[in-house]
């Protein structure tokens, strides 16, 4: 107890100099936290957009698909599959992709074509939140569709504009017709922007002439499976076709994603070896004044780890002082992260390998935006304070005590 | 007198200090027995190596040849972790001068090394109560080292060695920063603990009037004793 008594009285002998390391050390903290929960929240959103406008967390092509992305790669018995996720409960709709030519008034471009199970898709993705203009598709209107911001900038159109769309249907004919405009999506991704054109999947039929088979299945997992696990389940009620997780799917992003963390380490520690610096040069001064004292405590009986914990103690109660004020001051600032964020659509908005990322940046609240600054920052001043504790846990008695 | 009395035993010690290329002798084969309940001061000039011999027996330092015995313990055969035990439980230190720790009060420096030993606070707040009371300090309980004079803290160093129950007390020249009156005072308690509680002291000086208190007096001059002599009364 009079180590710690000790210690704690030791913090304010130099006042200046113990404030001046508490205040540096709330700073760094405070700021540590701001931005493990900013890079975090930016990590969940970028995930979160990936997985609910894109990908869906599992996804069902068929085999030829990758290699060949044509209308004849089809799912031939889509509609059994579907039958069977409902069966297990598991959320999924099937999408039918094609590709052709868009023209608006005087300009054409390169579009993919996605038909939509308009009623079943919103239990797999929220792409329906992104129109920015007009409206999401609707069932009872056949001729109108949605198209990427991108790409209704290329071909001049808006919503209630006229848009001409041109194909080779399955069976070879010519497919062409006319659509309205019905909404402009933005922020589901940078491809769909810039060539996506969505209908019904009633539409896409008569387009193509496509009257059965489906080119994808989107699948969401419920909250308590985990990816590989709910992939695997899929595997079973669909072995003749290919399964693939989203970081299959998209694997340099999931990489990214996993990699993210371990670099917001490495930004933490860079940060806090400026502190260490501050803390190592502070307990060396500390330690260096009070020499003699400390080899009275060694002749008196303190044995080495005593002298170790008074010096130890000291760094710890400084560091927790920071700790705590660190934590006051970054809850307004985490507040402001969480609630309204950072809107990023005054700077031209985010896009980060193809993802778009909502126009305001949030941060996030979870136990790891706290515990991994706050570990990293306790292992550089642990390592800080080692050595001129060290020194004097093993200081010679006889030569502190003769140091003038 | 049985050998069980024995408290200190140095035999043949030797302390060879290097400084740079210059071998300094400070001691050269000494012989010295102290037994329980005596008031030993060991004089002589400056230099002959009084700090020395006691830094030997407080085991702080190592001889360069030789034996030092506590209680028939012998040091060099002690570790690291005994040896610190040792002087926290057998022996207690007074200093010349800054002694106490500066952030603890008078009564905190006081107590230190029995909580050390883990002795229990209401024992350890009677025993510092009692010698405070018989060093005139009370009312001193609360204060800081800075907030003392030399001969109260002196005194406190005293009762913080004395608390811990050690077989002796080594004191190196306890009364060089303090003036006469207050020396005076310092010699008369440590001689009543000598005689009322049988505290066993070993102190270097060079003042006179502190050697006429002693019962024991060990004249050292370059490492050596040269005189040993006791006084009755
Ligand atoms: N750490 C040291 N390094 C080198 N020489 C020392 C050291 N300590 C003491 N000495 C020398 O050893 C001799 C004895 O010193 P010391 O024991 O302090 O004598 P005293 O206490 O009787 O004045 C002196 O010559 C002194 O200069
Ligand atoms: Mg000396």
């Amino acid at each position: 107890m009079s180590i710690l008594r000790m210690a704690w009285r030791n913090v304010w002998r130099n006042r200046r100099r113990s404030l001046v390391t508490v205040a540096a050390t709330t700073l760094a903290f405070t700021v540590m936290v701001l931005y493990s929960s900013l890079v975090q929240g930016y990590l969940v959103a970028m995930e979160r957009n990936l997985l609910d406008l894109e990908l869906g967390d599992v996804q069902v092509h068929d085999p030829r698909y990758q290699d060949d992305p044509s209308l004849y790669s089809s799912i031939a018995d889509a509609s059994e599959l579907l039958a069977r996720f409902d069966a297990k409960g598991y959320a999924a709709s099937a999408r039918l992709l094609g590709f052709g030519l868009g023209a608006g008034a005087d300009a054409s471009a390169g579009v993919q074509i996605q038909g939509i199970d308009v009623v079943r898709d919103r239990r797999v993705s929220r792409i329906y939140e992104r129109v920015k203009q007009g409206r999401w598709l609707d069932p009872g209107a056949p001729h109108e569709v949605v198209v990427g911001s991108q790409l209704a900038r290329t071909l001049v159109v808006k919503p209630g504009d006229e848009l001409i769309l041109l194909s080779q249907a399955a069976d070879g004919s010519t497919a062409n017709d006319i659509y309205t405009v019905r909404g402009v999506l933005q922020g589901v991704s940078e491809a769909v922007d810039r060539v996506g054109v969505f209908m019904t999947d009633a539409a896409f039929r008569r387009f193509f002439a496509f009257p059965e088979g489906a080119h994808e299945i989107i699948l969401r997992r419920p909250p308590d499976m985990d990816v590989d696990a709910f992939a695997a389940s899929v595997r079973e009620l669909a072995p003749n076709e290919r399964v693939q997780t989203w970081r299959e799917l998209a694997p340099t992003l999931a990489s990214l994603l996993d990699s993210a963390r371990s670099i917001m380490v490495v930004v933490f520690l860079i940060v806090y070896v400026a502190i260490g610096i501050l803390i190592l040069n502070a307990m060396l001064m500390a330690v260096f004044e009070r020499i003699r004292e400390f080899g009275v405590l060694k002749a008196i009986g303190y044995a080495p780890g005593q002298v170790l914990l008074v010096i130890l103690g000291e760094c710890a109660m400084q560091t927790l002082l920071a700790i705590v004020a660190g934590l006051l001051l970054a809850w307004p600032g985490l507040w402001y992260l969480t609630r309204v964020g950072i809107d990023m659509g005054k700077l031209g908005g985010m896009a980060m390998m193809g993802v778009v990322l909502d126009p305001i940046w949030r941060g996030v609240v979870n136990p790891s935006v706290f515990t991994m600054p706050l570990v990293t920052l306790v292992a550089i001043v642990g390592l800080a304070a080692a050595y001129p504790a060290a020194r004097a846990a093993w200081i010679s008695p006889i030569r502190a005590i003769q140091h003038r | 007198m049985s050998t069980s009395d024995v408290i200190v035993a140095v035999e043949g010690v030797t302390k060879i200090y290097q400084q740079g290329r210059v071998e300094v002798r400070a001691l050269r084969g000494l012989d010295l027995v102290v037994r329980a309940g005596e008031l030993t001061a060991l004089y002589g000039p400056s230099g002959s190596g009084k700090t020395t011999l006691l830094n030997l027996i407080g085991a702080l330092d190592h001889p360069t040849s030789g034996r030092v015995l506590i209680e028939g313990r012998h040091l060099g055969a002690l570790s690291r972790r005994e040896l610190s035990h040792l002087r926290r439980d057998r022996i207690g230190f007074v200093f010349q001068a800054y002694n106490l720790i500066p952030v603890l009060t008078a009564y905190e420096n006081a107590e230190t090394v029995m909580a050390l030993q883990g002795v229990e606070a209401g024992t350890r707040r009677r025993r510092v109560g009692e010698l405070f009371a018989e060093m005139g300090l009370e009312g001193m309980e609360d204060r800081r080292p800075d907030e003392l004079s030399g001969g109260q803290q002196q005194r406190v160093a005293i009762a913080r060695a004395i608390a811990a129950g050690p077989a002796v007390v080594l004191a190196d020249e306890p009364t060089a920063n303090v003036d006469s009156e207050t020396a005076e005072r310092l010699l008369d308690i440590m001689g009543k603990l000598n005689e009322d509680h049988g505290v066993t002291f070993i102190f270097s000086t060079h003042d006179p009037r502190v050697m006429e208190r002693a019962r024991r007096l060990v004249r050292i001059v370059d490492g050596r004793v040269d005189g040993d002599g006791t006084r009755e009364g």
